[in-house]
């Protein structure tokens, strides 16, 4: 491991003295981030592999490398080179959306449904009245909220809330790829998270045009944003059956090159996505799912190619998400976010257990299912950034806030939940 | 939100209905495959449904150049220095002999092309015409062991065949990596001399070499096999490593092919984990090559005068040069039991290393002329693939008609 470190340590070397042999240009992808980002990948792989060494998920050490190399540690990934990536960052969203929903199995969901919709709504109302009540009351130790009236105060709160319920769907997936996991924990915590992904996020814009408001805001654009923003969603579940069609067809006529077609598929959505603001994730998430529960044709080739791809895409996710964590912004605010943490994973805690028993679930997963509700990463980090483009000002200083929360959540969720698998005994690889 | 619904309706249906196409040209002719997925992205790209616009096209571009690292490197863990040692004189001065002659016979009138009669100065059609020969001197070795496969002959011309087309897309490779770091373009930081033609080929070698040195070590001696998820993470680390190569060679607008050529030669002799290095590559040069067509296409943006008149010239010179480059070895340097004029027919397949050069072309030379580079390697690779399946089956039938012996061997 030590060998590998210093041969990192080397290529960063040489990335330093080749700068003076080309002079600086401007380009839609600089060369340098090209460069850049093949040492990042070198250094989440290592870094992956230290992580398991030590008994801890890879995913964590695919984070770790990110933040080591990013801006707020090392700064050898500048934030110009992240931006250069994002179209990298865009194809690992949706390969793991499209296969997100191809491993959501109706029958599953129906076998487990009074489980999952219980979990669900217990933990989404818990965490966003726990998460509401203390916002509301740390308030005085939270610049940006002391100046706002108590109105606001509160529909800002309940926005804090909304967003801090989120759980996250890239972990989970990360985390039952690199376990093998595919027991009733796996398969509760999975139904859960999915679906709860769409539930909140139509919370997020019921909260969100209701502090857009009550902020001062154009009351008459309020009703606007609030359509605009469902018929974002109900856009996206849209685009996902047509993007499901196409996809099935393919499978019906074509079936070869899985590999290629889906890369392509994720582009071609990405760009209508971009086109028609409907969002990626939950799109391909409908997608995946139409395909393996609706459609007349066999998912599973497509499954198993998405699989295959599940590991490189996994470590492009979680690095270039570790790149972008701002950690001089947990260090502002670092009380206030430990505080939101705790009470976050303590309603988990509470409410998950409560919902498993009364859905009937295995007595296995009441106990440990919150460790796979614990995590939060893309999703989250999606809302935080609408809410500081569209919240001038106090929307800025909210995601500064929101951000340090996921980051504590996007660090400790996969090592509790990979704990919670493996005392559920579903760990299949080692 | 219509014109974007009917632009993803074209795509599939246009997409779909072109490879029920090209899956009868399959079954009928023995067509390779690729020509869909170059239509794909020309389906995607700016001049159809506009999916993929110009600034989407450029933000691929570490895709692409993985795809483009990729292939190389497949292509230097062919020469492993143990099996080159045991291969018979005749078939190593055959397999030289033809590719430098076809290369030749490929430059010289691509050369006068470019300067008499598209008008340019001589440095710049040294670059365009060395470039289009060394997509013209290919042969796709993954085509040639497909041929050979099929084909269960022990005909003494296979082998050389094999070992022909190897060296094709070295002699291509090289060729290419030396003419974009002798006639190199790009400023360097204030302050410092810019690097002499020769430098810049000696910077471009040190990076390649540089790269296998430390990659090797970085793999050490795992064995990908023995570990659970091992091939995935072995992936990771190849596409680390192959990013790193190609980004700094892309970065002084050198070859990216060649110095990952010169990093999977050493990563093939340097012992480690070499055999699952090559496995993984073999198994993702499909996807890979495919996902190149598609950019290709994406990428595509040719002139009337590209596809009226220079490109069909290209791949006419392609043709002529490479049976001459066949025949005056089968006449010049074979022995008599392999002389044969119809090793060209062998070799007609291009494969993904000729879209390679001429994207690596695109994005290292925008200034002098990639529209047409592409335009000429586009359609040379589609039109030979179609001709290839038909051509090489041919030639098995001719050496079995000529060597019974030799089928009746394989049989048994």
């Amino acid at each position: 491991m030590i060998r590998r470190l210093v041969v990192l340590a080397l290529l960063i070397g040489g990335a330093v003295l080749l700068e003076p042999l080309r002079a600086p240009t401007e380009g839609v992808i600089a060369p340098r981030s090209l460069f850049l980002f093949g040492i990042l990948l070198l250094t989440a792989d290592t870094f992956g592999a230290l992580t398991h060494d030590a008994g801890l998920p890879r995913l964590l050490g695919y984070l770790l490398a990110g933040l080591a190399l990013g801006p707020t540690v090392t700064g050898v990934v500048p934030p110009a080179v992240l931006q250069d990536l994002s179209m990298m960052k865009q194809l690992a969203v949706g390969l793991i959306g499209l296969l997100a929903g191809a491993e959501l199995k109706l029958g599953d969901l129906r076998h487990r449904r009074r489980a999952i919709l219980w979990i669900l709504a217990l933990q989404v109302a818990a965490v966003m009245a726990a998460v509401w009540v203390v916002v509301l009351l740390l308030h005085p130790w939270i610049p940006f909220l002391t100046q706002l009236a108590p109105v606001g105060l509160m529909f800002v709160a309940l926005l804090f809330a909304a967003t801090l319920a989120v759980n996250s769907p890239m972990v989970t997936l990360a985390m039952l790829t690199e376990t093998g996991a595919r027991g009733p924990l796996a398969r509760t915590t999975l139904g859960v998270v999915l679906v709860a992904d769409v539930v909140v996020v139509l919370l997020f814009t019921v909260t969100f045009s209701l502090a857009q408001a009550s902020l001062g805001g154009p009351n008459a654009g309020a009703s606007a944003i609030l359509v605009q923003l469902l018929r974002e969603v109900l856009g996206s579940i849209c685009a996902g059956v047509v993007i499901g069609g196409a996809v099935s067809l393919y499978l019906r006529f074509v079936r070869h090159e899985l590999v290629v077609f889906a890369v392509v598929a994720v582009f071609a959505t990405a760009a209508a996505a971009q086109a028609l603001h409907f969002e990626l994730l939950l799109s391909l998430l409908v997608a995946g799912f139409f395909v393996e529960n609706v459609a007349p044709v066999r998912a599973e080739p497509l499954v198993e190619t998405l699989h295959h791809m599940a590991v490189p895409v996994f470590v492009i996710f979680f690095a270039l998400a570790g790149a972008e964590l701002d950690l001089a912004a947990f260090a502002s605010l670092a009380p206030v976010v430990l505080i939101l943490a705790l009470v976050r994973g303590a309603s988990i805690l509470g409410a998950s257990r409560v919902g498993a028993r009364l859905g009937g679930a295995e007595p296995i997963v009441g106990r440990e299912i919150w460790s796979g509700l614990v995590s939060q990463a893309g999703v989250a980090l999606g809302l935080a950034t609408i809410i500081a483009d569209r919240l001038p000002g106090l929307g800025r200083a909210m995601q500064v806030l929101i951000v340090g929360v996921i980051a504590v959540n996007e660090s400790v969720g996969p090592v509790l939940f990979r704990r919670g698998l493996s005392r559920a005994g579903e760990i299949t690889v080692a | 939100m219509q014109t974007t619904l009917a632009a993803l309706a074209v795509l599939t249906a246009g997409y779909i209905f072109a490879y029920l196409l090209f899956d009868r040209l399959r079954d009928r002719y023995g067509y390779v495959g690729g020509a869909e997925y170059v239509l794909l992205g020309v389906l995607l790209g700016p001049h159809v449904t506009g999916l993929l616009d110009a600034g989407r096209v450029q933000d691929l571009t570490p895709i692409v150049s993985l795809a483009i690292g990729w292939l190389g490197m497949l292509l230097g863990t062919y020469f492993r220095l143990p099996a080159l040692a045991l291969l018979p004189p005749d078939q190593v001065r055959m397999g030289f002999s033809e590719a430098v002659a076809t290369f030749a016979a490929a430059l010289g009138p691509l050369l006068l092309l470019f300067r008499y009669l598209a008008g340019h100065g001589w440095t710049d059609s040294a670059v365009q015409a060395v470039t289009l020969s060394a997509v013209a001197t290919l042969s796709s070795p993954a085509a040639v062991d497909a041929l050979v496969e099929r084909a269960r002959l022990r005909s003494a011309i296979l082998p050389v065949l094999q070992f022909t087309a190897r060296i094709d897309a070295l002699v291509g490779v090289v060729a290419f990596g030396i003419v974009l770091a002798v006639f190199h373009r790009g400023d360097v930081a204030p302050g410092i001399r810019p690097p002499t033609a020769t430098e810049w080929a000696v910077i471009n070698l040190a990076i390649g070499v540089a790269s296998g040195v430390l990659f090797h070590l970085f793999l050490g001696p795992r064995d990908a096999s023995n570990e659970a998820g091992g091939a995935s993470r072995l992936f990771v680390a190849l596409a680390g490593a192959i990013v790193v190569a190609s980004g700094a060679s892309y970065y002084l607008n050198l070859s990216p092919l060649y110095t990952n050529l010169v990093l999977g030669f050493i990563l093939a002799n340097s012992g480690g984990p070499h055999r699952d290095v090559t496995r993984l590559l073999l198994v993702t040069e499909r996807p890979v090559y495919l996902a190149l067509l598609v950019f290709a296409g994406a990428a595509w943006s040719p002139e009337s005068v590209d596809l009226l008149f220079l490109a069909p010239a290209f791949v006419l010179v392609r043709l002529a040069a490479r049976f001459l480059g066949a025949k005056a070895t089968a006449e010049l340097v074979a022995p008599p039991e392999l002389r044969t004029p119809a090793l060209a027919r062998g070799l007609l397949a291009q494969g993904g290393l000729a879209v390679a050069i001429a994207v690596s072309y695109t994005q290292v030379r925008p200034d002098l002329n990639p529209r047409l580079i592409l335009s000429a390697a586009l359609l040379s690779v589609l039109l030979f693939e179609i001709v290839a399946g038909r051509e090489g089956v041919s030639l098995v039938q001719s050496l079995e008609e000529a060597e019974p012996g030799a089928a009746a061997v394989a049989a048994s």
